[in-house]
């Protein structure tokens, strides 16, 4: 792999948790890697399953999910709701080819600044082990 | 007296194509039960027997089913754009059947008539056709209802008929002379065109019929099982519809021509939300009616080669054929049959 | 069988219990069974069944110029009632207000469709009446999702090919879509354009988005009708997405969809006890 492969990682994060954790690393001042774009979304429950997708599309090299722990949903159980989600959708990918090893789930509290910073640098090594999902943007490039 | 190219020469000439650095398309057996014409990459991909006719049409290498036509990006308050050109490479269709041939000169009323279309010109006129005729028909076969046949010229560069041991070549413009110089013999055997199906329906009789029954009940009826996909049209060779769209992200993005179709609600919704053509058996009607009235009246002929395509697309058996052998007699029309 | 089934129309209309019969007519264009709909007494004659009955016509019950047509009788096979009990649970029939008539079904189709292989629904359930015998000997089932697994056997860069080819092939005619009785929205995801969500163009792209759109829009939905993939006009094997979320659906939850209107539909509701083991 290039040594200068830095990998895109977009992360779609719940309002009430992860966003804020990313918001705690920030102000407690842990460093992690820049790779990750943040999304913030009111729920994990809002994250359609065509977020995903988009992002592969636009080029990306890894996509994180990550809310609220079970129970601890700000709606009740719009986490629960995707988790259900994720377990079925996953099982597409795998049939699909997709690498599934590219995305990411994750519960983290707002309180979980540190599992944030870990988790992100985890997966910006791993990523950058992998090298770029060519095979996704090559089907993002191609027109016919 | 003919000219002749044998049967084992004919791949080889297909790998000259693709050498040349042509584009070369062609019927292919891509899974079991689906030939379709596909771009080939090597002449072994090839397959001129054992079908009907592929499921597709020739038309995609003309119109294709998706076209970058303009590029914009913002920046600041202003678009900036670019044109896409159209594309320059040289391509020949070798195997089409003359139902799919004939489509062509048909289309060129559409795409010349008051503008001219040059994604659709400038592919057409880099085109060369290399028509293979027909060995065999099914019942969804109806060319020779449309003044058509097994072994119809219209639209072709070349004209390949089937005889022991290869091919007769009738070349028919100086596009195909060109594809064929040096590569035939002369022999003193020429061949002998199959029949093509019966001829099933006057279209005379059916635009007189189209013209005076627009609000006939009977349309309701036939389009009830329709189920408003666009298979029909888009394995049509003759069904032209496109739609612009602009396809991109904030930042900028690509106006694109894509295959629409006249069945899909979608293809008529207004911005405010209505719909002129609310209901299917509206959609079922526009379809014939635009393929063997609207068209003719426009540009005298019809937009049809009786290919059967639609029908053998068909998900519930509706074709064009069945419709008109509803309409051809002015028969008392069967409750949703 | 078929003479019982027109004798049991022609009641069904002369009565006035129905006012439409949903079934299968002989079509002009390839002396194939097609769908018909069969108002008067006199017209019963054109119903047939054999094994050629290939649509699903429970597809037909969503639409609004059905429905002006007055209370149905709807000839099913097993598989296809099956999604009678999907329409069912999501509210968008009322099942008391259409007669279903159900036809013993030894497979259908020449070669036989891929999905009667692990047919056990040779006897529709939960029709009004069935016409017909349960098939004497048909063998055991194959496993249901043979297909599938057999297709898992290759590694995941092969699989991505093989739906790269499929999602090439794409032209986006979306017959997949209305022929399917589970996609009944008014409006689907893929025609909406302010915003718009999907690409309509035909790329590999845009086609791959459609693909796992459609097929996952299905999950815990699609009952293994198998009418996607046996009209697309290209030939996109969609039955082995579709079984990937059944087998899932299956494994997971322990749910098949159209089997039992009591159990809740698995998206749309929940389980504290949801197991995964790749959420960190």
């Amino acid at each position: 792999m290039s040594e200068d492969f830095e990998p895109k990682i977009v992360a779609f994060v719940c309002n009430w948790c992860t966003y804020l954790a990313a918001d705690l690393a920030g102000t407690n001042r842990l460093e992690y890697p820049p790779n990750v774009r943040i999304l913030r979304l009111p729920c994990t429950g809002r994250v359609d399953f065509n977020l995903i997708i988009k992002a592969l599309e636009m080029g990306a090299d890894a996509v994180v999910v990550s809310g609220c722990h079970p129970g601890d949903c700000h709606y009740t159980a719009g986490n629960y709701h995707a988790r259900r989600r994720w377990i079925l959708f996953r099982e597409l990918l795998e049939t699909m080819g997709i690498e599934t090893n590219r995305i990411f789930f994750s519960w983290i509290s707002a309180a979980e600044s540190k599992k944030w910073q870990h988790m992100i640098t985890e997966i910006t090594d791993q990523i950058r082990e992998m090298g770029p999902y060519t095979a996704y943007h090559e089907i993002s490039e191609a027109t016919a | 007296m003919s000219e002749l190219i044998a049967q084992e020469a004919l791949p080889g000439l297909v790998a000259k194509w693709l050498a040349q650095g042509k584009r070369v398309a062609g019927p292919s057996v891509v899974k079991p039960g689906y030939c379709l014409y596909v771009e080939l990459k090597s002449s072994a991909q090839l397959a001129l027997e054992g079908f009907i006719r592929p499921r597709n049409s020739i038309k995609e290498f003309v119109f294709p089913h998706h076209e970058a036509i303009c590029r914009y990006h913002f920046s600041g308050h202003t678009v900036e754009t670019e044109d896409c050109d159209p594309p320059q490479v040289d391509q020949v269709i070798v195997g089409a059947r003359p139902c799919d041939a004939a489509a062509l000169p048909i289309l060129d009323h559409l795409f010349t008539w008051d503008y001219e279309d040059k994604f659709y010109t400038e592919r057409r006129k880099a085109t060369t056709v290399v028509t293979l005729a027909c060995q065999a028909h099914d019942d969804a076969c109806f060319c020779t209802s449309l003044d058509l046949g097994p072994a119809a010229e219209q639209g072709s560069d070349v004209l390949l008929l089937a005889v022991p041991g290869g091919y007769e070549v009738r070349c028919l413009t100086d596009k195909g002379r060109a594809l064929f110089a040096g590569e035939t013999r002369t022999v003193e055997q020429t061949a002998v065109v199959p029949p093509g199906p019966p001829v099933m329906v006057a279209p005379g009789t059916i635009m007189a019929f189209l013209q005076a029954r627009y609000d006939d009940p009977m349309w309701a009826d036939l389009a009830l099982r329709c189920l408003g996909c666009g298979a029909c049209a888009y394995t049509c060779p003759t069904c032209h519809c496109f739609d612009i769209v602009d396809e991109g992200t904030a930042a900028g993005g690509c106006r694109v021509k894509n295959w629409d179709c006249c069945q899909f609600a979608m293809f008529t919704q207004h911005a405010s939300g209505h719909n002129p053509r609310s209901g299917q058996s509206q959609r079922q009607r526009q379809r014939i009616q635009h393929k063997f009235r609207i068209y003719p009246e426009k540009f005298g002929v019809m937009l049809c080669t009786g290919c059967g395509n639609c029908a053998r697309n068909c998900p519930v058996g509706l074709g064009v054929l069945s419709t008109l052998k509803e309409t051809a007699g002015s028969a008392p029309v069967e409750v949703g049959v | 069988m078929t003479g019982q089934l027109r004798e049991r129309c022609r009641r069904l209309l002369q009565d006035g219990a129905v006012q439409v019969v949903i079934g299968y007519g002989v079509s002009t264009s390839d002396g194939m069974p097609h769908p018909i709909f069969v108002r008067r007494p006199d017209d019963v004659d054109k119903l047939i069944w054999n094994e050629q009955c290939m649509a699903n016509l429970t597809t037909y019950l969503t639409r609004d110029a059905v429905k002006a047509l007055g209370k149905p009788a709807i000839v099913v096979k097993g598989c296809d009632a099956r999604a009678l009990v999907v329409l069912e649970q999501e509210c968008q029939i009322d099942r008391s207000a259409m007669h279903v008539i159900g036809m013993a079904c030894a497979g259908v189709g020449s070669p036989r469709a891929p999905k009667c292989a692990s047919c056990d629904v040779h006897v529709p359930a939960a029709a009004d009446e069935v016409i017909g015998e349960a098939p004497a000997q048909t063998g055991p089932a194959d496993p249901p999702y043979a297909e599938l697994e057999e297709f898992l056997q290759k590694s995941p860069a092969e699989r991505f090919a093989y739906w790269r080819e499929e999602a090439a092939r794409c032209i986006r005619c979306y017959a997949c879509r209305e022929v399917c009785p589970t996609c009944y929205c008014p409006r689907c995801i893929v025609d909406k354009n302010r915003p718009a969500c999907l690409d309509t163009s035909a790329t590999v792209k845009a086609n791959f988005a459609w693909h796992v759109t459609r097929a996952f829009h299905q999950a815990g939905r699609c009952t293994g009708c198998g009418e996607c993939t046996r009209v697309c006009p290209v030939g996109i094997n969609m039955r082995l997405l579709n079984q990937s979320l059944a087998r899932a659906a299956d494994e997971h939850f322990g749910y098949r969809a159209g089997t039992n209107r009591e159990t809740p539909p698995i998206i749309g509701a929940y389980g504290l006890e949801d197991k995964e083991s790749f959420i960190r």
